[in-house]
């Protein structure tokens, strides 16, 4: 038996390039959803200042909510967070068997809408913070 | 007849809850970001709001219910991307056990956090 | 009016100073068909001049073919490399024709699996210019060039363009996909009839040709070799929806896909359902098999 050539890594990172609508959407998905369960612990940890008292959590809260970063990653989160439920959506359909032919259709949608509800939701979320 | 239930495979049960799960986020993700970025002001955030609103059983609950589902839904979502990628064997196990423990941590300190914030358990 | 006016036909010019010959000559039964005759005579010379023209335009014309070759056992081929190759274009060149010419021409190393040029036997699917494409169904003008010919991706390359198909072979055949039906109903002849709404449900399941285009496609296949993958999900989903067996076959059936490297990696990514050559609907098959599996066991709970 002759030994076999394995390609590696290597074609799947050349093959990125020819991904289609239902691939993007899985890398998203995937993306966004590490993004979210890690937010989640961090999430948990800040709100815990909640245990060294009233003022500790306040404190902490406002503290964060001055930085300008914290201000711009929030906006992030919310795309994440929208991009995630609205391809959550999307997949829940294809799971029902529902509108199967338009799914590439349905993921740009998602992504039309994230991107709207991102941009339209800076003003709100910069409000009052320095630079 | 017996053999039926042990049809019931961990696979198809895993699947379902992610989608059930799934569709009581997509409810309580978006009042959640709703109610504290658009209603209430993450900035403005104090104590005293934090605790009004736990003060409500009902929102009480479902922020509980929130932390339980969002802990299910992306830890198991973490555990299947894995094993897309071909986890298997000794390591699968310490992976699962290494989450399962990292789960009831976050929703242990989760719900402490939450019953810190109402003031106690007095309903 | 006679019926073949009833056809579309793009070139009626010729046939026009006929018909309306024809009723008024009265002419015997015989004249339809020589009418038909004439016209099918002067289509065929349009169509002849037309294919002249376009072969005198392609004239000259080559394809530029880029092929991946591998074999561990000749030395200077042991470092897989692409080499090239430029075929003469010919009207309705396929990617497999390409290749055949420049084995035959050039290169009588050149390796890759063949049989039957109509997209039946399954054996010529490569990865061409990015995707799992079946050889002689993807036609030379469709595509980009030069053309970037590779053997299917995931599986491991024997040499050249021939992968080591047994892994997919396997997971075929652990779906068991062949009828398992004992009972067969009364009478002399025996026969399984099925209705015409239940051959049309599993119409497109049943086409598959096994050339491991949507295996070699998909990413979880790709990292979890226990995934039975598309394929056969599919060969089950054919057996499983097929109403002429039992109820317990079909449980047994389902069984066997709703292990965990079954149906449930499916992350319906369409990577299957877009590259299969005979267009079947993948994806959708795998989901209503994840649904039945579902309904199954809350059946008894």
């Amino acid at each position: 038996m002759s030994q076999s050539y394995n390609r590696g890594l290597i074609e799947d990172f050349g093959r990125w390039k020819e991904f289609s609508a239902g691939m993007w959407a899985w890398i998203f998905h995937k993306f966004t959803g590490w993004v979210l369960i890690g937010y989640l612990f961090t999430h948990i940890a800040v709100l815990s200042s909640a245990l060294a008292g009233p003022e500790a959590y306040t404190e902490t809260l406002q503290g964060l909510e001055a930085l300008f970063v914290v201000r711009l990653l929030e906006v992030g989160l919310l795309a994440v967070a929208v991009f995630h439920i609205l391809n959550g959506i999307r997949l829940l359909m294809v799971d029902l068997g529902i509108g199967l032919d338009a799914q590439d259709k349905s993921f740009y949608l998602s992504l039309l809408i994230t991107g709207a509800i991102a941009v339209a939701s800076v003003p709100t979320f910069m409000t009052d913070v320095g630079f | 007849m017996a053999e039926r239930y042990s049809s019931f495979t961990p696979g198809g049960t895993a699947w379902l809850l992610q989608r059930v799960t799934a569709v009581f986020l997509i409810f309580a993700l978006a009042f959640h970001f709703f109610l504290l970025h658009f209603v209430n002001h993450a900035w403005e955030i104090e104590f005293a709001g934090t605790q009004a609103r736990m003060q409500d059983l009902g929102y009480f609950i479902t922020m509980i219910l929130f932390l339980i589902t969002a802990t299910f839904h992306g830890v198991n979502g973490v555990y299947n991307a894995l094993i897309n990628q071909g986890l298997t064997g000794t390591p699968r196990k310490v992976v699962l056990a290494i989450l399962v423990l990292a789960s009831l941590a976050l929703v242990g300190q989760g719900i402490w956090v939450a019953i810190e914030m109402r003031g106690g358990l007095i309903l | 009016m006679s019926t073949q006016e009833q056809k579309p036909e793009p070139d009626t010019e010729p046939e026009e100073p006929e018909s309306q010959e024809a009723p008024v000559e009265q002419r015997a039964p015989a004249s339809p068909q020589q009418r038909r005759m004439q016209r099918k005579a002067s289509n065929l010379a349009e169509r002849e001049r037309q294919a002249a023209e376009d072969e005198a335009k392609l004239e000259g014309d080559t394809v530029h073919l880029k092929v991946f070759r591998f074999d561990p056992e000749v030395a200077n081929k042991q470092e897989p490399r692409f080499d090239d190759f430029h075929v003469p274009l010919e009207r309705g060149m396929t990617v497999l024709d390409a290749l055949i010419y420049a084995r035959d021409e050039y290169d009588s190393s050149l390796t890759f699996r063949h049989s039957c040029r109509q997209a039946i036997c399954g054996s010529d699917a490569f990865f061409v210019n990015g995707s799992q494409r079946l050889g002689c169904k993807t036609q030379l003008s469709e595509l980009d060039q030069p053309v970037r010919v590779e053997p299917l991706p995931h599986q491991e390359v024997v040499k050249d363009l021939v992968v080591d198909m047994e892994h997919f072979y396997d997971q075929m055949h652990s779906v068991e996909p062949y009828m398992q039906q004992e009972d067969l109903p009364e009478g002399d002849l025996a026969e399984m009839r099925q209705s015409r709404e239940n051959r049309e449900k599993i119409k497109m399941s049943t086409r598959c040709i096994w050339c491991g285009a949507c295996m070699s496609s998909c990413n979880i296949a790709a990292g979890d070799n226990q995934y039975l993958g598309p394929a056969a999900i599919n060969k089950a989903y054919r057996f499983a929806m097929d109403e002429r067996e039992d109820e317990e076959i079909k449980e047994h059936r389902l069984r066997i896909i709703e292990q965990e490297h079954g149906v449930w990696r499916c992350q319906t990514q369409f990577s299957c359902t877009e590259v299969c050559p005979k267009d079947i609907p993948l994806t959708e098959h795998i989901q209503e098999l994840k649904r039945e599996a579902v309904k199954k066991n809350l059946k008894f709970w």
